[in-house]
């Protein structure tokens, strides 16, 4: 039961129940309003019945020749409406504009490899690990950097697996 | 001009290039080195300045920086040879947008534009000026300039925006739209358009003059295919359609956007809507609030004939069947909720009885039952119930459910969707108390026998069943209003400690808590339960409620300091970067952005949360320094003598307030922080208030709201101005009184206190005469202090200014007293000691709640404070000033009538003071098992084994015969860890953190008065 829509600032005083739940970061007002302000049709919000935020996703594209493709920032759903496939509504959304509207070759997203539930429902959607990378988070735990190739990519080629780890200073985006 | 030839502002790059390096490193020394060597070799040049303004900037030396801009800015204009690059005009404007001179960096880009008229670079530079300064009308001129000059799509929008932004935003007049209109068309049939974002500028300027006709053509045009998501086209294309009055075409629109996405509930509404002439939702949409929508119950179609509406109604099940089928494979819930809308509609068209819709509800609880959602999928539905028939409903769900068992997570859902259902229509207090017991119980032990199906969950997901320790912490707390019993409160507090124990990062046990503790005076631990929530950045404006209200009536002036600074912080560093990241979506072109968080900065701005932090925030300062006159005076200075907030108070009858707070997670007692259901009995009323929150149309609620929080922070921001001239207007006349030819009493300060006396009695609901018979009342002993009403606090201070300002102008004249005329004095005395020994007396404060010692810590760090700055402020002018000795000529002061007032009120208050302190050692010494004993003996099994502590025995019995194998390693730890006594051992010691943190300040007032007495006896 999803009406999925732009997201605008007003949502940001509506997605108080969605984002103190622990999992989702609250991050500061120039990063959401930068994302808003330059990529705002990778920012959606998902709206369940009395106008109800179910969850969101926010991205950006971004890269250069080959490597230009979307990035999944964050995806976040409210406990009450898990279980009902709304991250996956969310993801194909993202990928359906990198594909259609900006042309990239491949969307891509960080996830903790701690987060065994996490990397198990990116994997259902097609994502393959790409490669680690080494203490990516705060400095502590490694990251992994996951890759969905996009029509463009016709041979695939952005998401063979790297063979070794790399550390976060060789990243080439933030 | 720019930086070519690797010049940066005239000077060869690689000499900035380490000084730039060295700012980003925050090595602010060696920058400053740097550039005073750099400057050295350039030292006309302007860009070396700049840059050395800049780090002198962030090395905190704003007046040094300042006067090096304005230097840099004096060469810029001076010398006509100099480089007006835009290396130098965007370094210089970084630094006064840091000074926060704003007006001074668009200033230079005003002359630089004026100097080289064709330069892009400077108007670019001079619209982004214009953008931080909210001008709109000159952001409209610049973007024209530019648009002339190089005929892009882009400075033609920003023009359209800004034009935009003088309608929506500024004073501009709807007729601006028209000269909008007429750039863009123009534009269009010259150049077409290319960027989605201005086709929905474009768009919206036609909505907004109602050319609904004009926009679908456009939209259904070449324009149209613009958008490449096709939904948001059609969206686009059904609203206009709508509210053009062509439903027939719309609803086509909305069936079409339901066969490409089957499960958009908004999309359904509007089908439905369309199809029965109902534009209802298109009208609410532009008056109701967008952080709080409206839930309408009603809908309009009293003009279509029955016939009309039958077939239209039929059309729209066909098509709901359709998707129904056409969905069959993969679930989904709006084709199905769809029944229940239509049959809502029929019964408020007064085709049906509500007896369908009770039986579809029943039909999708079969299917959607067991998700978490399904209570709130349905909770608009049941508003138009009647409460017998939602009784009817709850029991035919229950029995349906009996019937249906499957596994055991679908099952367990079921029943906690129950549960909800039952809390929802709130029928509870219907119960009786044995049967509310029962249910309590049922819940906790559902939630411990489901406990193994969440074994295997990571553990920082939710774990299967959480809801329902907050609901039956809600159950004991009804109990507790109930019976007054207040073993349920604590029992309330134990389930939900328990359910953290389980899983520590369940943010709904910690906002329940954050409250309950909050209720029972434990501040301390309701706030180490709230830091636990990690509210920030944004969250501090919609979440701060829970805790904020309490923290500033109390003693912990830390902790109020951090959340106050934390959150003011937090809104003044986005209002100053908002129009920054304006610009940015300028920039890339997103310009419904930038009519977006324009609006939305101004939403911020106007937040009344914010309002009340900046006023609390000073007053909080106050009441910290208010035993020393001297530091008092200092904050005084900094709040420029209260003149500021004076003007605010002066202004509060123009402004309008937004709420943006989220009031959905507060307990169902305090659905606000203004209402308190458990202060007054238990009303045999549903505990559902925010059922009631719905019906009570949301606009009257806020606007009730409004006018409450506009009237208090009118008069609390005369508090300082009124401090600041009681002292002044005392100092005088003391000296006046002493000195026998000093005649230096201001009759401005008098007159101007008289002034705000009166405005502030106003605020009380009196004239001032009658005010002031009122608290010589109340003294006198004539009436009680039931006189004042809930507001003592507020009246007490009256009384205290009142007496500063009669020292001057000896206007008060109050009536006899048994043959004698008491003083003001003596009434600020009397009043003082009743009041706060009143409060203090109260059974409530050592029992529970406490929140009478709000009350009395108000008392005695408001007025009781601002009467001893007074006092501090009299005995310092009657001291001999200096060295000097005591002129000949003088009064002897020990003896004047003053000194023996003055005296008397020391004595006065210093002796309430330490009956307070005393008081509060009492309680905190007593012992800690004392305190525990009570507490668990209130959770003991009595004879008959109902009253409280049921499921607080329960969990103990679980765990006690827990099945690690099954529960898993991890929950069967925490469960083991569980400790109920170091539960009300924290409780007790936030209790006692809070008497104790309020004994420090009578402590610290006592030591001040002590002072004053040994002043006083220089005198």
């Amino acid at each position: 039961m999803t009406t999925i829509r732009r997201f605008c600032c007003n949502d940001l005083l509506r997605f108080t129940s969605v984002n103190l739940d622990h999992l989702t970061e609250t991050f500061n007002m120039s990063f959401y309003m930068t994302y808003l302000a330059r990529w705002p049709d990778y920012f959606h919000v998902a709206e369940g019945p009395g106008n109800r935020i179910m969850g969101y996703i926010m991205g950006k594209v971004e890269g250069q020749g080959e490597s230009w493709h979307g990035h999944v920032t964050a995806v976040t759903v409210s406990p009450e409406y898990r279980r009902q496939q709304l991250a996956k509504k969310l993801m194909n959304l993202l990928e359906d504009i990198s594909d259609k509207i900006d042309k990239a070759y491949f969307v891509d997203l960080f996830v903790r490899a701690s987060n065994t539930p996490a990397i198990k429902m990116y994997e259902k959607l097609g994502y393959v690990i790409y490669r680690r990378v080494l203490r990516y988070y705060s400095g502590e735990e490694d990251g992994l950097d996951m890759r969905k190739a996009l029509s463009r990519d016709v041979e695939k080629k952005s998401i063979i697996p790297l063979k070794r780890p790399v550390t976060p200073d060789e990243l080439e985006y933030d | 001009m720019a930086s070519k030839f690797g010049l940066a502002g005239g000077i060869p790059e690689r000499r900035v290039r380490p000084i730039w390096d060295a700012i980003d490193s925050r090595q602010f020394k060696n920058a400053l080195k740097q550039s005073t060597a750099l400057l050295a070799k350039y030292p006309n040049s302007p860009y070396a300045l700049a840059l050395k303004a800049l780090v002198l900037e962030r090395m905190g030396k704003c007046d040094e920086s300042l006067s090096v801009s304005l230097q840099a800015k004096d060469l810029l204009y001076q010398n006509d040879s100099t480089l007006m690059d835009d290396l130098t005009l965007s370094t210089l404007q970084i630094v006064f947008q840091r000074l926060d001179r704003l007006d001074l960096a668009t200033s230079c880009y005003e002359y630089a534009c004026g100097k080289y008229p064709n330069n892009m670079d400077h108007m670019m530079g001079l619209f982004n000026c214009y953008v931080r300064e909210y001008s709109f009308v000159k952001q409209q001129q610049t973007a024209i300039k530019m648009y002339k000059h190089a005929g892009e799509e882009r400075f033609l929008l920003w023009a359209v925006c800004s034009i935009q932004l003088q309608v929506l935003c500024g004073n501009g007049g709807e007729k601006l739209l028209l000269l909008a209109e007429g750039l863009l068309k123009k534009h269009v049939a010259s150049h077409s358009l290319h960027e989605p974002e201005a086709l929905i500028v474009y768009i919206s300027i036609l909505e907004q003059q109602s050319k609904y006709g004009d926009a679908l053509e456009i939209l259904s045009g070449t324009l149209g295919s613009l958008l490449v998501i096709e939904v948001d086209k059609l969206r686009m294309q059904g609203r206009l359609l709508a509210r053009q009055g062509d439903y027939t075409a719309a609803a086509q629109i909305y069936k079409k956007i339901l066969e490409l996405s089957p499960d958009d509930w908004e999309c359904f509404l509007h089908y439905l809507g369309c199809l029965l002439e109902d534009d209802s939702s298109w009208c609410n949409a532009a008056s109701s609030d967008p952080i709080h929508p409206q839930k309408s119950v009603d809908c309009k179609f009293s003009h279509l004939t029955d016939e009309v509406f039958n077939s239209r109604i039929s059309d729209a099940s066909t098509s709901v069947k359709k998707l129904q089928a056409d969905t069959s494979v993969n679930l989904i819930r709006c084709p199905y909720l769809a029944n229940l809308e239509i049959e809502r509609r029929k019964l408020l068209y007064g085709k049906n009885n509500d007896d369908e819709l009770l039986e579809a509800v029943l039909e999708y609880f079969l299917s959607f039952g067991h998700l978490a959602c399904f209570t709130s999928d349905v909770e608009d539905f049941l508003l138009v119930l009647s409460l017998d028939k939602k009784t009817k409903l709850l029991e035919r769900l229950k029995s349906s459910s009996t019937s249906h068992s499957t596994e055991s997570i679908k099952e367990l859902g079921r029943f906690i969707t129950l549960k909800k259902i039952q809390e929802l229509i709130g029928n509870t207090y219907k119960l009786l108390v044995d049967e509310l017991e029962r249910s309590a119980v049922q819940m906790s032990e559902m939630y411990c026998k489901s406990l193994p199906l969440s074994k295997d969950l990571d553990p920082q997901e939710s774990i299967h069943g959480e809801e329902l320790l907050s609901m039956a912490s809600n159950v004991l707390v009804q109990l507790f209003w109930r019976t007054s019993n207040y073993g349920y409160f604590m029992e309330a507090i134990m389930v939900l400690e328990f359910g953290l124990t389980v899983r520590r990062h369940a943010w709904q046990y910690k906002v329940l808590l954050v409250h309950l503790y909050s209720h029972l005076g434990a501040l301390p631990l309701a706030y180490e339960w709230y830091k636990a929530l990690d509210v920030k950045n944004i969250l501090m404006e919609t979440v701060s409620h829970h805790i904020l209200p309490q923290m500033l009536v109390s003693s912990l002036w830390v902790e109020s300091n951090n959340l106050l600074r934390d959150y003011l912080r937090f809104m003044d560093d986005h209002l100053r970067e908002s129009a920054d990241l304006t610009f940015l979506a300028y920039r890339h072109r997103n310009y419904s952005k930038v009519i977006e968080f324009v609006q939305f900065k101004e939403r911020l701005q106007r937040s009344s949360q914010y309002l009340v932090a900046r006023v609390e925030s000073s007053i909080l300062q106050l009441k910290q320094n208010a035993d020393n006159i001297e530091e008092e005076e200092s904050v005084l200075e900094n709040l420029k003598c209260g003149v500021h907030f004076l003007e605010l108070s002066n202004e509060i009858g123009s402004k309008s307030v937004t709420f943006n707070e989220d009031w959905q997670s507060r307990p169902w007692w305090t659905p606000t922080p203004d209402k308190n259901y458990l202060l007054g009995p238990f009303a045999g009323i549903s505990y559902c208030p925010k059922e009631n929150l719905v019906l009570s149309s949301v606009l009257d609620f806020m606007k009730e709201r409004e006018a409450n929080i506009l009237g208090v922070v009118e008069r609390k921001s005369l508090l300082p101005r009124l401090i600041y001239l009681s002292i002044q207007t005392v100092s005088a006349c003391v000296k006046e009184n002493f000195e026998v030819n000093g005649s230096i009493c201001d009759p401005k300060v008098s007159s101007e206190l008289k002034y705000l006396l009166d405005r502030y009695a106003k605020m009380l609901g009196f004239s001032l005469r009658d005010a002031v018979e009122v608290v010589s009342g109340v003294s006198s002993g004539l009436n009680s202090s039931e006189a004042f009403g809930a507001d003592m606090v507020g009246w007490l201070n009256f009384a205290v200014f009142l007496n500063a300002w009669n020292l001057s102008s000896h206007e008060v004249v109050l009536p006899d007293v048994n043959g004698c005329r008491p003083s003001t004095w003596q009434v600020v005395n009397t009043l003082l000691k009743k009041c706060i020994l009143e409060v203090r007396s109260m059974e409530s404060l050592v029992c529970y709640p406490q929140l009478d010692l709000s009350v009395l810590v108000q008392l005695v760090t408001e007025p009781l404070a601002w009467h001893t700055l007074v006092m501090q402020s009299c005995v310092r002018s009657s001291l001999p000033s200096g060295k000097k000795k005591k002129r000949s000529g003088s009064a002897d002061h020990s003896t004047s009538p003053l000194s023996h007032d003055i005296r008397g009120s020391v004595q006065s208050t210093s002796g309430v003071v330490e009956e307070v302190a005393k008081w509060l050692g009492h309680h905190i010494k007593k012992s800690e098992d004392e305190k525990l004993d009570a507490i668990f003996s209130s959770l003991e099994a009595n004879d008959r084994g109902d009253g409280p502590g049921q499921v607080f025995r329960l969990l103990g019995t679980l765990i006690s015969s827990l099945n690690e194998a099954e529960l898993g390693d991890r929950i069967s730890q925490a469960m083991k860890s569980w400790s109920p006594v170091d539960v009300a051992r924290k409780f007790v010691a936030g209790q006692r953190a809070g008497l104790s943190a309020f004994l420090r300040i009578c402590e610290s007032k006592i030591k001040s008065l002590q002072a004053l007495k040994q002043q006083m006896a220089q005198v």
